[in-house]
Protein backbone atom coordinates (compact mmCIF):
# COMPACT_ATOMS: atom_id res chain seq x y z
CA UNK A 1 0.00 0.00 0.00
CA UNK A 2 2.62 2.49 1.01
CA UNK A 3 4.55 1.67 -2.12
CA UNK A 4 1.54 2.40 -4.23
CA UNK A 5 0.86 5.88 -2.93
CA UNK A 6 3.52 7.86 -4.79
CA UNK A 7 2.31 6.34 -8.04
CA UNK A 8 -1.05 8.12 -7.75
CA UNK A 9 0.66 11.40 -6.98
CA UNK A 10 2.81 11.15 -10.04
CA UNK A 11 0.05 10.07 -12.40
CA UNK A 12 -0.35 12.52 -15.27
CA UNK A 13 -3.94 13.42 -14.38
CA UNK A 14 -2.91 14.96 -11.06
CA UNK A 15 0.01 17.01 -12.17
CA UNK A 16 1.07 18.65 -8.92
CA UNK A 17 0.47 18.33 -5.19
CA UNK A 18 -1.12 21.76 -4.99
CA UNK A 19 -3.79 21.16 -7.57
CA UNK A 20 -4.48 17.79 -5.99
CA UNK A 21 -5.12 19.29 -2.58
CA UNK A 22 -7.23 22.04 -4.13
CA UNK A 23 -9.24 19.44 -5.96
CA UNK A 24 -9.68 17.51 -2.71
CA UNK A 25 -10.91 20.61 -0.88
CA UNK A 26 -13.36 21.45 -3.62
CA UNK A 27 -14.72 17.91 -3.63
CA UNK A 28 -14.89 18.03 0.17
CA UNK A 29 -16.97 21.21 0.15
CA UNK A 30 -19.17 19.94 -2.68
CA UNK A 31 -19.98 16.71 -0.85
CA UNK A 32 -20.73 18.34 2.49
CA UNK A 33 -22.69 21.23 0.94
CA UNK A 34 -26.17 19.60 0.71
CA UNK A 35 -26.25 18.77 4.41
CA UNK A 36 -24.78 22.13 5.40
CA UNK A 37 -27.30 24.04 3.27
CA UNK A 38 -30.13 21.97 4.75
CA UNK A 39 -29.00 22.75 8.26
CA UNK A 40 -28.52 26.45 7.52
CA UNK A 41 -32.11 26.66 6.24
CA UNK A 42 -33.72 24.31 8.74
CA UNK A 43 -31.75 24.74 11.95
CA UNK A 44 -29.46 27.77 12.03
CA UNK A 45 -31.83 30.26 10.39
CA UNK A 46 -34.92 29.15 12.39
CA UNK A 47 -32.83 29.21 15.55
CA UNK A 48 -31.79 32.85 15.02
CA UNK A 49 -35.24 33.74 13.69
CA UNK A 50 -36.88 32.19 16.78
CA UNK A 51 -34.71 34.21 19.12
CA UNK A 52 -35.49 37.37 17.13
CA UNK A 53 -39.28 36.92 17.18
CA UNK A 54 -39.24 36.29 20.90
CA UNK A 55 -38.35 39.99 21.28
CA UNK A 56 -41.29 41.14 19.14
CA UNK A 57 -45.06 41.27 19.53
CA UNK A 58 -45.49 39.34 16.30
CA UNK A 59 -48.79 37.59 15.69
CA UNK A 60 -49.73 35.27 12.83
CA UNK A 61 -50.15 37.46 9.75
CA UNK A 62 -48.30 40.51 11.09
CA UNK A 63 -44.63 41.32 11.18
CA UNK A 64 -44.66 42.62 14.75
CA UNK A 65 -42.47 45.22 16.40
CA UNK A 66 -39.49 45.02 18.68
CA UNK A 67 -40.72 45.05 22.26
CA UNK A 68 -37.51 44.25 24.10
CA UNK A 69 -37.95 41.96 27.07
CA UNK A 70 -41.72 42.55 27.32
CA UNK A 71 -42.62 38.96 26.42
CA UNK A 72 -40.27 37.55 29.00
CA UNK A 73 -41.46 39.95 31.70
CA UNK A 74 -45.04 39.07 30.86
CA UNK A 75 -44.29 35.34 30.92
CA UNK A 76 -42.54 35.52 34.27
CA UNK A 77 -45.87 36.66 35.75
CA UNK A 78 -47.94 33.93 34.10
CA UNK A 79 -48.74 31.06 36.52
CA UNK A 80 -48.56 28.45 33.71
CA UNK A 81 -45.02 29.52 32.95
CA UNK A 82 -43.91 29.24 36.56
CA UNK A 83 -45.60 25.85 36.74
CA UNK A 84 -43.79 24.80 33.56
CA UNK A 85 -40.39 25.63 35.08
CA UNK A 86 -41.05 23.66 38.25
CA UNK A 87 -42.71 20.74 36.42
CA UNK A 88 -39.98 20.42 33.82
CA UNK A 89 -37.33 20.28 36.54
CA UNK A 90 -39.30 17.76 38.62
CA UNK A 91 -40.13 15.58 35.61
CA UNK A 92 -36.63 15.51 34.14
CA UNK A 93 -34.90 15.20 37.52
CA UNK A 94 -37.03 12.27 38.68
CA UNK A 95 -37.13 10.41 35.37
CA UNK A 96 -33.40 10.68 34.80
CA UNK A 97 -32.56 9.57 38.34
CA UNK A 98 -34.86 6.55 37.92
CA UNK A 99 -33.29 5.70 34.56
CA UNK A 100 -29.80 5.97 35.98
CA UNK A 101 -30.47 3.76 38.99
CA UNK A 102 -32.63 1.13 37.28
CA UNK A 103 -30.72 1.30 34.00
CA UNK A 104 -27.42 0.60 35.69
CA UNK A 105 -28.95 -2.08 37.92
CA UNK A 106 -30.55 -3.92 35.00
CA UNK A 107 -27.40 -3.61 32.88
CA UNK A 108 -25.31 -5.10 35.70
CA UNK A 109 -27.88 -7.90 36.03
CA UNK A 110 -27.85 -8.68 32.31
CA UNK A 111 -24.07 -8.63 32.34
CA UNK A 112 -24.06 -11.67 34.65
CA UNK A 113 -23.96 -15.30 33.60
CA UNK A 114 -27.72 -15.70 33.22
CA UNK A 115 -29.59 -17.93 30.82
CA UNK A 116 -30.92 -16.63 27.49
CA UNK A 117 -29.20 -13.26 27.67
CA UNK A 118 -30.07 -12.45 24.07
CA UNK A 119 -33.75 -13.02 24.84
CA UNK A 120 -33.69 -10.64 27.80
CA UNK A 121 -31.91 -7.99 25.81
CA UNK A 122 -34.51 -8.22 23.06
CA UNK A 123 -37.26 -7.96 25.65
CA UNK A 124 -35.70 -4.87 27.25
CA UNK A 125 -35.62 -3.13 23.88
CA UNK A 126 -39.39 -3.48 23.38
CA UNK A 127 -40.59 -0.21 24.96
CA UNK A 128 -37.97 1.73 23.10
CA UNK A 129 -38.58 0.06 19.75
CA UNK A 130 -42.20 1.14 20.08
CA UNK A 131 -43.05 4.55 18.65
CA UNK A 132 -43.28 7.11 21.46
CA UNK A 133 -46.85 8.07 20.59
CA UNK A 134 -47.94 4.42 20.73
CA UNK A 135 -46.27 3.98 24.12
CA UNK A 136 -47.89 7.09 25.60
CA UNK A 137 -51.34 6.34 24.18
CA UNK A 138 -51.07 2.91 25.77
CA UNK A 139 -50.15 4.41 29.15
CA UNK A 140 -53.03 6.85 28.89
CA UNK A 141 -55.25 3.79 28.45
CA UNK A 142 -53.71 2.08 31.49
CA UNK A 143 -54.48 5.16 33.62
CA UNK A 144 -58.10 5.63 32.48
CA UNK A 145 -60.59 5.91 35.32
CA UNK A 146 -63.04 3.81 33.28
CA UNK A 147 -61.67 0.68 31.62
CA UNK A 148 -58.04 1.41 32.53
CA UNK A 149 -56.00 -1.62 33.58
CA UNK A 150 -54.56 -0.02 36.73
CA UNK A 151 -58.03 0.74 38.02
CA UNK A 152 -59.20 -2.78 37.35
CA UNK A 153 -56.24 -3.96 39.44
CA UNK A 154 -56.78 -1.31 42.14
CA UNK A 155 -60.46 -2.25 42.48
CA UNK A 156 -59.55 -5.95 42.45
CA UNK A 157 -57.10 -5.39 45.29
CA UNK A 158 -59.72 -3.49 47.27
CA UNK A 159 -58.27 0.03 46.92
CA UNK A 160 -61.34 1.25 45.09
CA UNK A 161 -61.18 3.58 42.10
CA UNK A 162 -57.99 5.65 41.93
CA UNK A 163 -57.85 8.68 39.64
CA UNK A 164 -54.34 8.37 38.21
CA UNK A 165 -54.81 11.52 36.15
CA UNK A 166 -55.96 13.72 39.05
CA UNK A 167 -54.06 16.81 40.12
CA UNK A 168 -52.03 14.93 42.70
CA UNK A 169 -51.25 11.82 40.67
CA UNK A 170 -50.96 13.15 37.11
CA UNK A 171 -47.28 14.05 37.45
CA UNK A 172 -46.19 10.68 38.92
CA UNK A 173 -48.24 9.01 36.17
CA UNK A 174 -46.46 10.96 33.43
CA UNK A 175 -43.11 10.25 35.12
CA UNK A 176 -43.71 6.48 35.23
CA UNK A 177 -44.73 6.36 31.54
CA UNK A 178 -41.74 8.47 30.50
CA UNK A 179 -39.45 6.19 32.48
CA UNK A 180 -40.96 3.05 30.90
CA UNK A 181 -40.44 4.28 27.38
CA UNK A 182 -36.93 5.68 27.97
CA UNK A 183 -35.04 3.24 30.19
CA UNK A 184 -34.10 0.64 27.49
CA UNK A 185 -31.81 3.15 25.80
CA UNK A 186 -29.88 3.50 29.07
CA UNK A 187 -29.73 -0.25 29.69
CA UNK A 188 -28.40 -1.02 26.21
CA UNK A 189 -25.85 1.80 26.31
CA UNK A 190 -24.68 0.80 29.81
CA UNK A 191 -24.40 -2.84 28.72
CA UNK A 192 -22.22 -1.89 25.76
CA UNK A 193 -20.05 0.17 28.11
CA UNK A 194 -19.78 -2.62 30.68
CA UNK A 195 -18.64 -5.03 28.01
CA UNK A 196 -15.90 -2.68 26.89
CA UNK A 197 -14.27 -2.68 30.35
CA UNK A 198 -11.21 -5.00 30.09
CA UNK A 199 -11.79 -8.32 31.86
CA UNK A 200 -8.14 -8.52 32.97
CA UNK A 201 -8.64 -5.55 35.29
CA UNK A 202 -11.25 -7.50 37.25
CA UNK A 203 -9.03 -10.55 37.40
CA UNK A 204 -6.04 -8.50 38.59
CA UNK A 205 -8.21 -6.80 41.21
CA UNK A 206 -9.61 -10.13 42.39
CA UNK A 207 -6.07 -11.45 42.84
CA UNK A 208 -5.20 -8.33 44.84
CA UNK A 209 -8.12 -9.19 47.10
CA UNK A 210 -10.57 -6.45 46.08
CA UNK A 211 -14.17 -7.23 47.04
CA UNK A 212 -17.16 -6.82 44.73
CA UNK A 213 -17.92 -3.28 45.87
CA UNK A 214 -14.30 -2.19 45.50
CA UNK A 215 -14.15 -3.67 41.99
CA UNK A 216 -17.35 -1.83 41.09
CA UNK A 217 -16.15 1.41 42.61
CA UNK A 218 -12.61 1.43 41.15
CA UNK A 219 -12.93 -0.46 37.86
CA UNK A 220 -16.55 -0.49 36.66
CA UNK A 221 -17.45 3.13 37.42
CA UNK A 222 -14.36 4.74 35.86
CA UNK A 223 -14.62 2.30 32.93
CA UNK A 224 -18.18 3.23 31.99
CA UNK A 225 -18.13 6.89 33.01
CA UNK A 226 -17.57 8.39 29.52
CA UNK A 227 -20.59 6.52 28.14
CA UNK A 228 -22.71 7.31 31.19
CA UNK A 229 -22.00 11.03 30.80
CA UNK A 230 -23.02 11.03 27.13
CA UNK A 231 -26.19 9.05 27.81
CA UNK A 232 -27.21 11.27 30.73
CA UNK A 233 -26.64 14.41 28.71
CA UNK A 234 -28.33 13.33 25.47
CA UNK A 235 -31.27 11.81 27.27
CA UNK A 236 -31.66 14.94 29.42
CA UNK A 237 -31.85 17.10 26.31
CA UNK A 238 -34.51 14.83 24.77
CA UNK A 239 -36.52 14.41 27.95
CA UNK A 240 -36.55 18.16 28.61
CA UNK A 241 -37.95 18.66 25.14
CA UNK A 242 -40.28 15.71 24.83
CA UNK A 243 -43.80 16.69 23.95
CA UNK A 244 -45.67 13.42 23.41
CA UNK A 245 -45.35 12.12 26.96
CA UNK A 246 -47.24 15.05 28.44
CA UNK A 247 -49.42 15.94 25.48
CA UNK A 248 -50.88 12.49 24.90
CA UNK A 249 -51.39 11.58 28.56
CA UNK A 250 -52.58 14.82 30.20
CA UNK A 251 -52.21 17.74 27.75
CA UNK A 252 -50.50 19.60 30.57
CA UNK A 253 -53.50 19.31 32.91
CA UNK A 254 -55.38 19.04 35.10
CA UNK A 255 -55.02 22.78 35.73
CA UNK A 256 -51.34 22.95 34.72
CA UNK A 257 -50.37 20.08 37.07
CA UNK A 258 -48.20 18.58 34.32
CA UNK A 259 -47.50 21.68 32.20
CA UNK A 260 -44.00 21.62 30.69
CA UNK A 261 -42.13 23.95 28.34
CA UNK A 262 -42.79 22.21 25.02
CA UNK A 263 -46.52 21.87 25.76
CA UNK A 264 -46.76 25.49 26.86
CA UNK A 265 -45.01 26.62 23.67
CA UNK A 266 -47.45 24.51 21.63
CA UNK A 267 -50.41 26.15 23.39
CA UNK A 268 -48.74 29.50 22.74
CA UNK A 269 -48.71 28.79 19.03
CA UNK A 270 -52.44 27.96 19.19
CA UNK A 271 -53.14 31.49 20.48
CA UNK A 272 -51.39 32.81 17.33
CA UNK A 273 -49.26 35.22 19.41
CA UNK A 274 -46.03 33.76 18.11
CA UNK A 275 -43.79 36.38 19.74
CA UNK A 276 -44.91 35.18 23.15
CA UNK A 277 -44.88 31.53 22.11
CA UNK A 278 -41.32 31.80 20.84
CA UNK A 279 -40.33 33.46 24.11
CA UNK A 280 -41.41 30.29 25.96
CA UNK A 281 -38.94 28.22 23.93
CA UNK A 282 -36.25 30.86 24.09
CA UNK A 283 -36.55 30.99 27.88
CA UNK A 284 -34.99 27.52 27.99
CA UNK A 285 -32.19 28.60 25.71
CA UNK A 286 -29.49 29.24 28.34
CA UNK A 287 -29.92 25.76 29.81
CA UNK A 288 -30.10 24.18 26.39
CA UNK A 289 -27.03 25.98 25.03
CA UNK A 290 -25.03 24.94 28.05
CA UNK A 291 -26.07 21.30 27.62
CA UNK A 292 -25.36 21.41 23.89
CA UNK A 293 -21.86 22.78 24.42
CA UNK A 294 -21.04 20.09 26.96
CA UNK A 295 -22.60 17.56 24.58
CA UNK A 296 -20.46 18.64 21.63
CA UNK A 297 -17.34 18.38 23.80
CA UNK A 298 -18.24 14.94 25.16
CA UNK A 299 -19.27 13.48 21.81
CA UNK A 300 -16.20 14.81 20.03
CA UNK A 301 -14.00 13.32 22.71
CA UNK A 302 -15.79 9.96 22.58
CA UNK A 303 -15.54 9.68 18.84
CA UNK A 304 -11.76 10.04 18.83
CA UNK B 1 -17.76 -9.59 35.69
CA UNK B 2 -19.01 -12.90 34.32
CA UNK B 3 -18.40 -14.85 37.50
CA UNK B 4 -20.71 -17.65 38.63
CA UNK B 5 -23.64 -16.59 40.78
CA UNK B 6 -24.41 -18.36 44.01
CA UNK B 7 -27.81 -20.15 44.13
CA UNK B 8 -29.42 -17.45 46.28
CA UNK B 9 -28.09 -14.72 44.01
CA UNK B 10 -29.50 -16.64 41.09
CA UNK B 11 -32.99 -16.75 42.59
CA UNK B 12 -32.84 -13.03 43.25
CA UNK B 13 -31.56 -12.30 39.74
CA UNK B 14 -34.31 -14.28 38.04
CA UNK B 15 -36.96 -12.82 40.34
CA UNK B 16 -35.84 -9.33 39.25
CA UNK B 17 -35.92 -10.35 35.61
CA UNK B 18 -39.43 -11.77 35.87
CA UNK B 19 -40.67 -8.57 37.54
CA UNK B 20 -39.01 -6.59 34.78
CA UNK B 21 -40.65 -8.76 32.12
CA UNK B 22 -44.07 -8.09 33.67
CA UNK B 23 -43.39 -4.34 33.79
CA UNK B 24 -42.40 -4.38 30.12
CA UNK B 25 -45.01 -6.77 28.76
CA UNK B 26 -48.11 -5.79 30.70
CA UNK B 27 -48.80 -2.49 28.87
CA UNK B 28 -48.23 -4.21 25.54
CA UNK B 29 -50.53 -7.07 26.52
CA UNK B 30 -53.28 -4.64 27.57
CA UNK B 31 -52.92 -2.62 24.38
CA UNK B 32 -53.40 -5.80 22.32
CA UNK B 33 -56.39 -7.05 24.28
CA UNK B 34 -58.19 -3.69 24.20
CA UNK B 35 -57.66 -3.48 20.45
CA UNK B 36 -59.53 -6.80 20.21
CA UNK B 37 -62.47 -5.74 22.39
CA UNK B 38 -65.79 -4.12 21.63
CA UNK B 39 -66.48 -0.75 23.22
CA UNK B 40 -69.10 -2.41 25.39
CA UNK B 41 -66.62 -4.90 26.80
CA UNK B 42 -64.09 -2.16 27.53
CA UNK B 43 -66.43 -0.05 29.68
CA UNK B 44 -69.28 -2.28 30.89
CA UNK B 45 -67.29 -5.19 32.25
CA UNK B 46 -63.71 -3.93 32.59
CA UNK B 47 -61.40 -6.92 32.68
CA UNK B 48 -57.76 -7.75 32.14
CA UNK B 49 -58.85 -10.77 30.12
CA UNK B 50 -60.30 -11.05 26.66
CA UNK B 51 -63.72 -12.70 26.81
CA UNK B 52 -65.03 -11.96 23.29
CA UNK B 53 -62.13 -11.27 20.92
CA UNK B 54 -63.13 -9.45 17.75
CA UNK B 55 -61.33 -7.83 14.81
CA UNK B 56 -64.10 -5.24 14.53
CA UNK B 57 -61.83 -2.33 15.52
CA UNK B 58 -59.26 -3.18 12.87
CA UNK B 59 -61.95 -3.52 10.21
CA UNK B 60 -63.47 -0.17 11.12
CA UNK B 61 -60.08 1.55 11.35
CA UNK B 62 -58.82 0.43 7.98
CA UNK B 63 -62.19 0.56 6.28
CA UNK B 64 -64.44 3.39 7.36
CA UNK B 65 -61.83 5.54 9.12
CA UNK B 66 -59.47 5.59 6.16
CA UNK B 67 -56.47 4.78 8.29
CA UNK B 68 -54.82 3.33 5.19
CA UNK B 69 -54.44 6.90 3.90
CA UNK B 70 -52.62 7.91 7.09
CA UNK B 71 -50.37 4.87 6.79
CA UNK B 72 -49.63 5.78 3.19
CA UNK B 73 -48.80 9.38 4.18
CA UNK B 74 -46.47 8.18 6.91
CA UNK B 75 -44.79 5.75 4.54
CA UNK B 76 -44.24 8.47 1.93
CA UNK B 77 -42.96 10.99 4.47
CA UNK B 78 -40.72 8.64 6.44
CA UNK B 79 -39.49 6.81 3.33
CA UNK B 80 -38.59 9.97 1.41
CA UNK B 81 -37.00 11.67 4.40
CA UNK B 82 -34.88 8.56 4.95
CA UNK B 83 -33.73 8.22 1.34
CA UNK B 84 -32.84 11.91 1.00
CA UNK B 85 -31.21 12.14 4.40
CA UNK B 86 -29.16 8.96 4.09
CA UNK B 87 -27.98 9.93 0.60
CA UNK B 88 -26.80 13.45 1.43
CA UNK B 89 -25.43 12.26 4.78
CA UNK B 90 -23.28 9.60 3.08
CA UNK B 91 -21.66 12.30 0.97
CA UNK B 92 -21.17 14.61 3.94
CA UNK B 93 -19.84 11.90 6.25
CA UNK B 94 -17.40 10.73 3.57
CA UNK B 95 -16.21 14.27 3.05
CA UNK B 96 -15.73 14.91 6.78
CA UNK B 97 -14.01 11.62 7.54
CA UNK B 98 -11.83 11.10 4.47
CA UNK B 99 -10.99 14.50 3.01
CA UNK B 100 -8.85 17.19 4.59
CA UNK B 101 -9.82 20.80 4.02
CA UNK B 102 -10.25 24.05 5.90
CA UNK B 103 -13.29 24.53 8.13
CA UNK B 104 -13.90 20.79 8.40
CA UNK B 105 -13.91 20.83 12.22
CA UNK B 106 -16.42 23.67 12.26
CA UNK B 107 -18.72 21.94 9.84
CA UNK B 108 -18.51 18.85 12.06
CA UNK B 109 -19.48 21.01 15.03
CA UNK B 110 -22.38 22.59 13.16
CA UNK B 111 -23.75 19.12 12.47
CA UNK B 112 -23.32 18.03 16.06
CA UNK B 113 -24.91 21.21 17.35
CA UNK B 114 -27.87 20.74 14.99
CA UNK B 115 -28.23 17.19 16.24
CA UNK B 116 -28.52 18.48 19.79
CA UNK B 117 -30.95 21.29 18.94
CA UNK B 118 -34.40 20.16 20.08
CA UNK B 119 -37.46 20.46 17.86
CA UNK B 120 -39.35 22.24 20.64
CA UNK B 121 -36.98 25.17 20.16
CA UNK B 122 -37.40 25.27 16.40
CA UNK B 123 -41.03 24.47 15.73
CA UNK B 124 -42.40 28.01 15.95
CA UNK B 125 -39.92 29.64 13.54
CA UNK B 126 -40.14 26.55 11.31
CA UNK B 127 -43.91 26.98 11.14
CA UNK B 128 -43.45 30.55 9.91
CA UNK B 129 -40.79 29.54 7.38
CA UNK B 130 -42.75 26.59 6.01
CA UNK B 131 -45.81 28.77 5.50
CA UNK B 132 -43.73 31.40 3.77
CA UNK B 133 -42.34 28.73 1.43
CA UNK B 134 -45.96 27.70 0.74
CA UNK B 135 -45.23 24.20 2.01
CA UNK B 136 -47.71 24.25 4.90
CA UNK B 137 -50.18 21.35 4.88
CA UNK B 138 -48.24 19.34 2.32
CA UNK B 139 -46.34 16.09 2.60
CA UNK B 140 -43.21 17.51 0.98
CA UNK B 141 -43.19 20.27 3.59
CA UNK B 142 -43.04 17.56 6.25
CA UNK B 143 -40.36 15.61 4.40
CA UNK B 144 -38.32 18.80 4.16
CA UNK B 145 -38.63 19.70 7.85
CA UNK B 146 -37.82 16.17 8.97
CA UNK B 147 -34.35 16.68 7.54
CA UNK B 148 -33.75 18.95 10.57
CA UNK B 149 -33.34 15.93 12.81
CA UNK B 150 -32.61 13.24 10.22
CA UNK B 151 -29.61 14.76 8.44
CA UNK B 152 -27.44 15.63 11.47
CA UNK B 153 -28.18 12.28 13.11
CA UNK B 154 -27.43 10.25 9.97
CA UNK B 155 -24.26 12.19 9.25
CA UNK B 156 -23.00 11.85 12.79
CA UNK B 157 -23.66 8.10 12.95
CA UNK B 158 -22.27 7.45 9.47
CA UNK B 159 -19.08 9.29 10.37
CA UNK B 160 -18.58 6.76 13.15
CA UNK B 161 -19.18 3.83 10.82
CA UNK B 162 -16.96 5.20 8.03
CA UNK B 163 -14.14 5.86 10.46
CA UNK B 164 -14.10 2.17 11.36
CA UNK B 165 -13.53 1.10 7.76
CA UNK B 166 -9.79 0.93 6.93
CA UNK B 167 -8.88 3.60 4.40
CA UNK B 168 -6.59 1.14 2.54
CA UNK B 169 -9.49 -0.46 0.70
CA UNK B 170 -10.45 2.77 -1.03
CA UNK B 171 -6.86 3.75 -1.73
CA UNK B 172 -6.32 0.40 -3.38
CA UNK B 173 -9.32 1.00 -5.63
CA UNK B 174 -8.07 4.49 -6.50
CA UNK B 175 -4.68 3.09 -7.40
CA UNK B 176 -6.52 0.80 -9.75
CA UNK B 177 -8.04 3.85 -11.42
CA UNK B 178 -11.30 4.41 -9.53
CA UNK B 179 -12.32 8.00 -8.82
CA UNK B 180 -13.03 9.08 -5.26
CA UNK B 181 -16.78 8.88 -5.77
CA UNK B 182 -16.47 5.41 -7.26
CA UNK B 183 -14.40 4.41 -4.25
CA UNK B 184 -17.15 5.78 -2.00
CA UNK B 185 -20.04 4.03 -3.74
CA UNK B 186 -18.41 0.78 -4.79
CA UNK B 187 -16.03 0.13 -1.90
CA UNK B 188 -16.85 2.10 1.24
CA UNK B 189 -20.66 1.90 1.20
CA UNK B 190 -20.85 -1.88 0.72
CA UNK B 191 -18.35 -2.40 3.53
CA UNK B 192 -20.26 0.01 5.79
CA UNK B 193 -23.62 -1.57 4.86
CA UNK B 194 -24.53 -2.57 8.45
CA UNK B 195 -24.08 1.06 9.43
CA UNK B 196 -26.28 2.19 6.55
CA UNK B 197 -28.98 -0.22 7.70
CA UNK B 198 -28.81 1.05 11.28
CA UNK B 199 -28.90 4.69 10.18
CA UNK B 200 -31.81 4.07 7.78
CA UNK B 201 -33.81 2.33 10.51
CA UNK B 202 -33.21 5.19 12.94
CA UNK B 203 -34.10 7.83 10.40
CA UNK B 204 -37.20 6.02 9.23
CA UNK B 205 -38.52 5.37 12.73
CA UNK B 206 -37.70 8.92 13.79
CA UNK B 207 -39.81 10.32 10.97
CA UNK B 208 -42.55 7.70 11.43
CA UNK B 209 -42.87 8.57 15.12
CA UNK B 210 -42.77 12.36 14.86
CA UNK B 211 -45.86 14.05 16.27
CA UNK B 212 -45.20 17.69 17.17
CA UNK B 213 -44.15 19.08 13.77
CA UNK B 214 -46.72 16.93 11.95
CA UNK B 215 -49.43 18.21 14.27
CA UNK B 216 -48.53 21.81 13.50
CA UNK B 217 -47.92 21.53 9.76
CA UNK B 218 -50.86 19.38 8.67
CA UNK B 219 -54.28 20.92 8.75
CA UNK B 220 -56.45 18.73 6.54
CA UNK B 221 -57.36 15.15 7.50
CA UNK B 222 -56.27 13.59 4.20
CA UNK B 223 -52.63 14.50 4.71
CA UNK B 224 -52.38 13.54 8.38
CA UNK B 225 -49.64 11.11 9.29
CA UNK B 226 -50.32 8.16 11.61
CA UNK B 227 -49.37 9.82 14.93
CA UNK B 228 -51.50 12.86 14.12
CA UNK B 229 -54.49 10.73 13.09
CA UNK B 230 -54.30 8.84 16.38
CA UNK B 231 -53.95 11.96 18.50
CA UNK B 232 -57.14 13.30 16.85
CA UNK B 233 -58.88 10.09 17.91
CA UNK B 234 -58.04 10.80 21.58
CA UNK B 235 -58.81 14.51 21.52
CA UNK B 236 -62.16 13.94 19.81
CA UNK B 237 -65.43 13.96 21.74
CA UNK B 238 -66.06 10.22 21.90
CA UNK B 239 -63.25 8.06 23.15
CA UNK B 240 -63.01 4.88 21.16
CA UNK B 241 -60.20 3.12 22.93
CA UNK B 242 -60.59 -0.11 21.00
CA UNK B 243 -60.16 1.82 17.79
CA UNK B 244 -57.25 3.90 19.16
CA UNK B 245 -55.39 0.80 20.33
CA UNK B 246 -56.00 -0.96 17.02
CA UNK B 247 -54.39 2.09 15.39
CA UNK B 248 -51.53 1.95 17.85
CA UNK B 249 -50.90 -1.70 17.04
CA UNK B 250 -51.03 -1.09 13.29
CA UNK B 251 -48.66 1.90 13.69
CA UNK B 252 -46.20 0.00 15.88
CA UNK B 253 -45.95 -3.24 13.93
CA UNK B 254 -43.97 -2.04 10.87
CA UNK B 255 -41.48 -0.09 12.96
CA UNK B 256 -40.98 -2.80 15.54
CA UNK B 257 -40.56 -5.44 12.84
CA UNK B 258 -37.91 -3.28 11.24
CA UNK B 259 -36.17 -2.97 14.60
CA UNK B 260 -36.17 -6.65 15.21
CA UNK B 261 -34.89 -7.54 11.77
CA UNK B 262 -32.00 -5.15 12.16
CA UNK B 263 -31.51 -5.50 15.91
CA UNK B 264 -27.86 -6.49 15.60
CA UNK B 265 -26.99 -3.37 13.63
CA UNK B 266 -29.22 -1.15 15.70
CA UNK B 267 -27.52 -2.08 18.95
CA UNK B 268 -24.18 -1.58 17.26
CA UNK B 269 -25.33 1.82 16.05
CA UNK B 270 -26.46 2.70 19.55
CA UNK B 271 -23.05 1.89 20.89
CA UNK B 272 -21.54 3.95 18.07
CA UNK B 273 -23.31 7.17 18.64
CA UNK B 274 -26.45 7.35 20.75
CA UNK B 275 -29.72 8.24 19.19
CA UNK B 276 -32.54 10.69 19.36
CA UNK B 277 -35.86 9.19 20.38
Amino acid sequence: MLMARPATLQSPVRASRISLSKRTSLLGYALVAPVVICLLILVVYPFIFGVTISFTNREIGTEGQFVGLANFIYLSKVPSFQKAIVNTIVLVGTVQTMKLVFGLGIALLLNQAIRARQFWRGLILLPWAMPAFVAYLTWKLLYLPQGGAFNIIAVGLGFGNIDFLSRELAMPSVILATFWRGFPFWVISFLAALQSVPQEQYEAAAIDGANAWQRFRHITIPGILPVVLVVVLLSTIWTTNSFENVWLITQGGPSDATMTFPVLAYFGLQTLRIGEAAAVSVAMLPVFVMMAFIGVKLLERNQE
Amino acid sequence: MLHKLSPSQKVLAYACLVLLAILILFPIYYMLTVSLKTNRDIYRVPSLLLPNPTLMNYVELLGRRGFAVNMRNSLIVAGSATVISVFISCLAAYSLVRLRYRGRTWIGRLILFSYLTPASLLFIPLAVIINRLQMGNTLHGLIFTYLTFAAPLSTWLLMGFFRNVPVDLEEQAMVDGATRLQALFRILLPVAAPGLVAVSVFTFTGAWNELLLALIFTTSPEIRTVPVALQYLITGDVFRWGLIMAGAVVAAVPVMTLYYLSQRFVVQGLAAGAVKT
